[in-house]
């Protein structure tokens, strides 16, 4: 009777483990595909740049400079290699990016053009979906860190080796600690 | 301390979670009552009532999942075919600008789901989420709130309706309409097959008054569906202020009230049906209404972004488009003939109801004086307009009820004046009894107009021998002559034909409100006389 109970407490338990361990590595693989989406919006965005560059460099003949700068950080981005110079490479074309629209106002020409107008449109819905997938990617991570975090989770996760993955920080946290740990991608 | 988003949407979704289940317990203690209710009118033996029960119980069950079915298995193509919606041209500017944010909306829900997006070619201000038993999922935004709403704004109120989807709300919603509809209508047979006797049953009783009570938790359930979407719009968007500012927009303008059919209501970002219960806030207005108040929706979210009302004004006013005109009139509500408030409007939008006549109450909103239609300068202005068609003659009097201008119409062969709006006739007394005379020969009077006036008789006989009770009475305004502006005198046809007419006596005129002629006719032609019956001493 008694190795009965033991019997049904241990497969309880079992099953109260899976269930755990189930639930944390759905939500592991939700966090890295989130990660994956930045990266698609990224290349996006690289894919974009030397389109619209095309387009404006006739009317931004005094302009060079700005232009320059988008170019040379989209080179930088495109052939980073360690997480880390990466997402400072990716802040810097963010910015130069944001120069350059701001300098494109002051060009009357450029604002009635319908093939700028496009490639304007597109790149600032990139901008935003790569917020978005910072953001998706954030929440997610909070999500997973409180998971891991709480009572009987924090068991199985040491149990299997559940790691917390790393917030994808601003813009400016990023210039200050380039070195932030990315350590996710592999 | 205000809530935060994350917090609201977990309240929200733990309160529609146990709702629901609330929900679909009330439907089954519907379904045992009703069945109850019929096996006690059918006298079945009482050993067999536990069969009968499970039999019943899964039949009614299994009507609901037909209509479930039919109803939510193409629910997609079906709101886009009524729509008459488009998917967004590339081509377009505007609608380019769509096709991106929705893709950036899928981005921040994790591409969990494939969302279509459909344009719908109407001016009215609204969006509509649906999705169906195909697995397809689409969200439906109108030419017009497309058009007027900014990039984060767009963005906000996509967010809300792909949450609407996200979260199941959608088929939530049509599961529950049809279990819904199918009990109602099915109370209702039994009501009336049995002419009311099995009504009286009290399982029958306790069926109907569960239907009712399913019909309010359905409106709560809704409602808390509408604040937790908006949280949800806050955590995907960050910006509060962006769907505050969408909702005061909306809270503005047409919503698509006679375009978007009922049905969709539940589905819409803001109710169309907008009525002015929707938009008072306390208990009653609460419990009755698919949609929060938009006025309180917003305060949730400017309590998020922690700035005021005057402050969202201020920034809108800053940026309001000089584009677009300002309006400087108030917009209008106006009451329908079902008796409710709908708006508002903007006069051209008012021109376009079919049921918008010149006695139609109207009023520029809640706590503002309400008025006829006509008395407005503006909106009477449409009347003129629909009054001009060509080959009537205007007869040079205005209609005392809505002043509008008569026209001449033949009426059994002589000249009247008739009002194209009311339908009141005013005629010469001399033509009267040519009128009446002739009307005998070529038409006999309708079964409507017959009982209008054994109505009107009967009641206007008990009304005569009866003292107003002092004081008591609200005395309706005399109308004035048409002629001569003078009060006309409201008395009856004669004292054997207890018609109400008003009378000139200066100008020998006679206004006949509407059917009041025919029924005058009909009084004649059968001899309806009022009965007399002698008071005992």
């Amino acid at each position: 009777m008694v190795a009965w109970i033991i019997l049904a407490a241990l497969g309880l338990a079992l099953v109260f483990i899976v269930l755990i361990y189930n639930g944390l590595v759905s939500i592991r693989n939700d966090t890295q595909n989130a990660w994956k989406q930045i990266d698609v919006q990224l290349k996006r965005r690289h894919d974009l740049i030397p389109n619209l560059v095309s387009t404006v460099k006739g009317a931004l003949e005094f302009e060079q400079d700005t232009l320059e700068k988008v170019i040379s950080a989209r080179t930088k981005a495109v052939s980073a290699g360690s997480t880390a110079s990466k997402a400072a490479a990716e802040n810097m074309l963010t910015e130069a990016i944001g120069k350059l629209f701001a300098v494109m106002e002051n060009y009357p020409v450029l604002k009635g053009n319908e093939n700028v107008l496009r490639l304007q449109e597109e790149l600032t819905s990139t901008e935003n979906r790569i917020s978005f997938a910072r953001q998706l990617y954030n929440d997610l991570v909070a999500n997973f860190r409180t998971k891991l975090q709480v009572f009987p989770n924090n068991i199985i996760a040491t149990l299997f080796n559940f790691l917390p993955e790393e917030y994808f920080s601003a813009e400016e946290e990023a210039k200050v600690t380039p070195s932030v740990n990315l350590s996710l991608r592999k | 301390m205000p809530l935060t988003f994350i917090d609201i949407e977990k309240q929200k979704s733990w309160r529609i979670g146990a709702f629901f289940l609330f929900l679909l317990f009330n439907y089954f203690c519907i379904a045992v009552f009703f069945t109850a209710g019929i096996a006690l009118y059918l006298h079945v033996p009482l050993q067999a009532a536990p069969r009968f029960l499970v039999f019943a119980g899964l039949t009614s069950l299994m009507i609901a999942g037909i209509h479930f079915w039919f109803s939510a298995y193409d629910a997609v193509n079906t709101v886009a075919r009524s729509l008459d919606a488009q998917p967004p041209d590339p081509e377009d500017e505007v609608h380019a600008t769509l096709i991106n944010v929705m893709q950036e909306i899928h981005v921040v829900t994790g591409n969990k789901r494939k969302i279509q997006c459909f344009v719908v070619p109407s001016f009215s201000m609204n969006a509509l989420a649906v999705a169906d038993l195909k697995g397809e999922a689409a969200i439906a935004i109108t030419e017009g709130l497309l058009s007027r709403l900014n990039r984060s704004q767009l963005e906000s109120v996509l967010a809300h309706e792909a949450h609407h989807i996200l979260s199941g709300d959608c088929l939530e919603t049509s599961i529950a309409a049809s279990l819904f509809s199918t009990f109602s209508s099915a109370i209702e047979k039994v009501g009336s097959a049995s002419r009311g006797r099995a009504v009286a049953s009290p399982t029958i009783l306790l069926a109907m008054a569960s239907v009712k009570l399913t019909y309010l938790l359905n409106m709560f359930i809704s409602r808390q569906r509408e604040y937790r979407a908006d949280a949800a719009s806050v955590r995907m968007t960050r910006n509060p202020i962006a769907l505050a500012e969408a909702l005061h927009l909306l809270s503005r303008s047409w919503r698509g009230a006679g375009f978007i059919s009922s049905g969709f209501e539940m589905l819409c970002i803001v109710n169309p049906q907008a009525t002015l219960l929707d938009e008072s806030e306390g208990f009653w207005a609460d419990l009755l209404s698919t949609h929060p108040p938009l006025g309180k929706r917003m305060d949730i979210l400017l309590k998020m972004a922690r700035i005021s009302k005057t402050e969202l004004d201020a920034r809108s006013e800053r940026r309001a488009d000089s584009k677009l005109p300002k309006t400087s009139r108030p917009l209008l509500f106006a009451m329908n003939p079902q008796k409710q408030w709908q708006g508002p409007f903007a006069v051209a939008e008012l021109a376009t109801l079919p049921w918008l006549s010149p006695l139609t109450w109207i009023t520029q909103g809640n706590e503002q004086p309400v008025g006829r239609a006509w008395q407005d300068p503006l909106v009477n202005a449409i009347f003129l307009t629909r009054l001009a068609s060509p080959g009537e003659q205007k007869s040079g009097f205005t209609c005392p009820s809505c002043h509008q201008p008569l026209v001449t119409a033949s009426c059994e062969g002589t000249q009247v004046s008739q009002c194209r709006f009311c339908s009141g006739i005013l005629a010469s007394n001399a033509r009267i009894p040519r009128i009446i005379a002739r009307a005998g020969k070529t038409r006999p009077c309708s079964e409507r107009i017959t009982s209008l006036a054994r109505a009107a008789v009967s009641g206007n006989m008990s009304r005569r021998f009866q003292k107003p009770a002092h004081g008591k009475q609200a005395a309706i305004p005399a109308l004035p002559c048409p002629k001569c502006a003078n009060p006309m005198f409201r008395v009856f046809y004669s004292q054997a034909h207890l018609i109400e007419i008003d009378r000139c006596s200066f100008c020998g005129l006679t206004w006949f409100d509407q059917d009041e002629l025919q029924m005058l006719q009909c009084l004649i032609e059968n001899r309806i006389v009022p009965e007399i019956t002698v008071p005992e001493a």
